[in-house]
């Protein structure tokens, strides 16, 4: 059982994963948390929904379309609703992206709000039994994604001269600009990147869940955990963040109480900023008063 | 006191009484005019819930029917519609704006337990009435209140039959429970294990599977661990295909018992594979197959109005407590009042709605209307009405 109880824990946190590592990769290049990072989530996979069920289209062109058109509303918030508040206080960043997902729920309730929609299975792989060991296709999927997806963006970020960029302009904005680079593009370069990894996680989840305007915000509190467990702003604390997430809820509903599922993600949130509030990977900041 | 104060406080007194002379005579006949009866309908039109708006969508076009096919002593419904999206915050918004702002004459409708049970104490003062549709926790309706009426087997009807399909199956000695851990489902749950208690049966295990969850892999490996001979089911049909799949992924092959919160066909829909159904069984308040001749008539009238509907186990349901309604309201006569229309509800005795499986009676003293259940399952593959394990009904 506790192998089982492993192997899909992680699966189910490799979404975590996926959802932490993309607010991590907006947060890292505009210091901006997106609170209303769940409903672009739920965006990417309603959108792969239409692109499949509605307009026919295979699936893995329906998840490219479905990434790029995120990755273009990425840039839209950027550039039509940040941007002009740039100016302003850092809690206004905070609304606007609540409020921009509540918009974005609001406008799918609108057309699906009497769904809850079944994705047909599209990852038509054979399970693998390994004695009692189950790995079902979606798992192996799942974890290859995020794997792959890991190990491009540490190659990115710390491999590559965009991953400086991103580290210049986290660092100081007006140190970025004086050096040449077109802060506003980047910035909102990274909302689409942000939105697009979003959207990679709703795709995964459209299979192996039901569709519905509401599903993200489930998945955004788990996010939040595994940021807040690995170190916010921490790449691999991102993904490492999203796994143990996983695995602990499948641990703590097995051998506790699988009432405690369900709150996991807020005891980790708990436990981390009372026990170590840097996060596995996260750096100490101190701040002198 | 000086002669002025006196004269003062007589005034405010007598504007007093005025004031609640007008409220009284106002609450009563709220929402009536003329030409219109004005109703308030409540379902979960959003949310990961909002499959069961069906039953409200059902009842929304029963009352354009019987709109359509005259006045009820002169008057016509006019159906207000308002989302609670199984969201008690919601639900109570809703209803305030229904009383309050809309002014309906009644209330009709609610799917969602936790929902009815956290408007209780809004519309409970008001004296307004309230028949419940869908919803199931016996606590709404009972003990009684002044306008609170149920139209749909309550939790002991339904959870008591439950346990005795499970226990109708020869053998049964160790049973499982997968539970939300709401008032609505232990409405069902309850009175499913103290039926079980009363055959010598306590279940063996009891776990929790909570809305919105996505996996439930936990929870399947120690039900199979348990070695049970049926699962009790008491969740969201959202979460029942999360619970199936994963049954039918780990090896979890035990039948299961579901709610009258889950519909069949629906479940297979979602699940898309009939071998991770084909061992679940769920209440069915009906007195015929979805699909079955003795609903077309039924469905008929729900595609006549919402032609692009699609009709499920969740369709008809309030179809029947509104059948009751427009009972009372006729026989209310032309001089309707809050208090003559809930003085008809309480006479209504052994009503066949045509539409559950049981008849509708309510009194001053029982407020649940209908009190027996069937049960649905895939058997050889096609839905089928039944009354007990291996029995058709």
């Amino acid at each position: 059982m506790l192998l089982q109880l492993t192997v899909s824990g992680i699966s189910q946190g490799a979404i975590y994963a996926l959802i932490a590592l993309s607010m991590t990769v907006l947060y890292r290049a505009t210091t901006i948390v997106n609170f209303g990072h769940g409903d672009f989530v739920m965006g990417g996979a309603f959108v792969v929904y239409v692109a499949v069920i509605l307009v026919g289209l295979p699936f893995i062109p329906a998840a490219v379309a479905a990434i790029g058109i995120m990755f273009l509303l990425g840039i839209g918030v950027s550039r039509g609703f940040i941007d002009p508040i740039k100016a302003g206080p850092h809690i206004g960043f905070a609304m606007m992206s609540i409020s921009l997902g509540y918009v974005l729920r609001g406008s799918a309730r609108t057309l699906w709000g009497r769904e809850v929609l079944p994705m047909p299975r599209v990852f038509d792989i054979e399970p693998v039994f390994i004695g009692d060991l189950v790995i079902t296709g979606d798992a192996m999927i799942i974890s290859a994604t995020v794997a792959v997806l890991l190990v491009v963006f540490f190659l990115v970020f710390f491999r590559t001269r965009l991953g400086t960029t991103v580290q210049a302009v986290f660092q100081s904005e007006r140190g970025a600009t004086l050096i040449g680079i077109n802060v506003r593009a980047f910035h909102a370069t990274m909302w689409g990147v942000g939105v697009g990894l979003g959207a990679i996680a709703g795709i995964l989840i459209a299979p192996i869940s039901l569709l519905h305007p509401d599903l993200g915000a489930a998945f955004l509190i788990r996010g939040f955990a595994a940021m807040t467990l690995g170190g916010f702003g921490s790449l691999g604390g991102a993904v490492v963040g999203g796994l143990l997430l996983g695995v602990a809820e499948q641990y703590l509903g097995a051998y506790v109480n699988t009432a405690l599922i369900d709150i996991t993600a807020y005891l980790v949130i708990i436990a981390v900023l009372v026990v170590r509030p840097a996060g596995l990977f996260g750096r100490r900041v101190t701040v002198r008063m | 006191m000086s002669k002025h104060m006196r004269y003062g406080v007589s005034v405010l007194g007598a504007l007093g009484l005025l004031w609640m002379a007008g409220t009284a005579g106002a609450d009563e006949t709220t929402g009536v005019t003329d030409t219109t009866i004005k109703g308030g309908v409540m379902g979960p039109f959003t949310g990961n819930a909002s499959s069961y708006s069906n039953a409200a969508i059902g009842l929304m076009a029963f009352f354009k029917h019987i709109k359509d096919q005259g006045a009820i002593h002169g008057r016509k419904f006019e159906i207000i519609q308002e989302d609670t999206a199984c969201e008690p915050a919601k639900g109570i918004a809703a209803a305030k704006k229904l009383i309050h702002q809309d002014e309906v004459f009644y209330l009709h409708g609610n799917s969602c337990s936790g929902v009815a049970m956290a408007i209780k104490p809004t519309v409970e003062p008001t004296g307004i009435p309230s028949i419940i549709a869908h919803a199931v926790n016996p606590n709404i309706s009972m003990p009684p209140t002044k306008g609170i009426f149920h139209g749909v087997p309550a939790g002991p009807a339904y959870g008591s039959t439950m346990g005795k399909f499970v226990m109708s199956k020869p053998d049964t000695k160790r049973v499982g429970i997968i539970t939300h851990t709401n008032d609505w489902a232990k409405s069902y749950c309850a009175p499913a294990v103290e039926y079980m208690a009363s055959q010598g049966v306590d279940p063996v295990v009891e776990l929790a599977l909570e809305r919105g969850q996505t996996d439930a892999t936990a929870q399947v490996l120690k039900l199979k661990q348990a070695n049970l001979d049926f699962v009790l089911g008491c969740l969201y049909e959202a979460e029942t295909v999360i619970f199936l799949r994963d049954a039918k992924r780990y090896g979890l092959r035990v039948p299961v018992m579901g709610t009258a919160g889950t519909d069949l066909e629906n479940t297979l829909a979602r699940l898309g594979d009939p071998d991770a159904v084909k061992d679940y069984y769920v209440l069915h308040a009906f007195v015929d197959r979805v699909d079955g001749p003795r609903m077309q008539q039924w469905n008929d009238i729900i595609l006549k109005y919402y032609p692009d509907e699609t009709i499920t186990g969740f369709s008809a349901v309030s179809m029947a407590s509104g059948v009751a309604a427009v009972k009372a309201f006729e026989a209310a006569g032309r001089d309707l009042t809050r208090s003559r229309f809930i003085a008809e509800l309480e006479k209504i005795q052994g009503l066949e709605t045509g539409i559950l499986a049981c008849p509708i009676s309510w009194s001053a003293t029982d407020r649940h209307g209908c009190k027996a259940s069937a049960v649905a399952g895939f058997v050889d593959g096609r839905p089928t009405v039944l009354s007990a394990w291996g029995k058709p009904w």
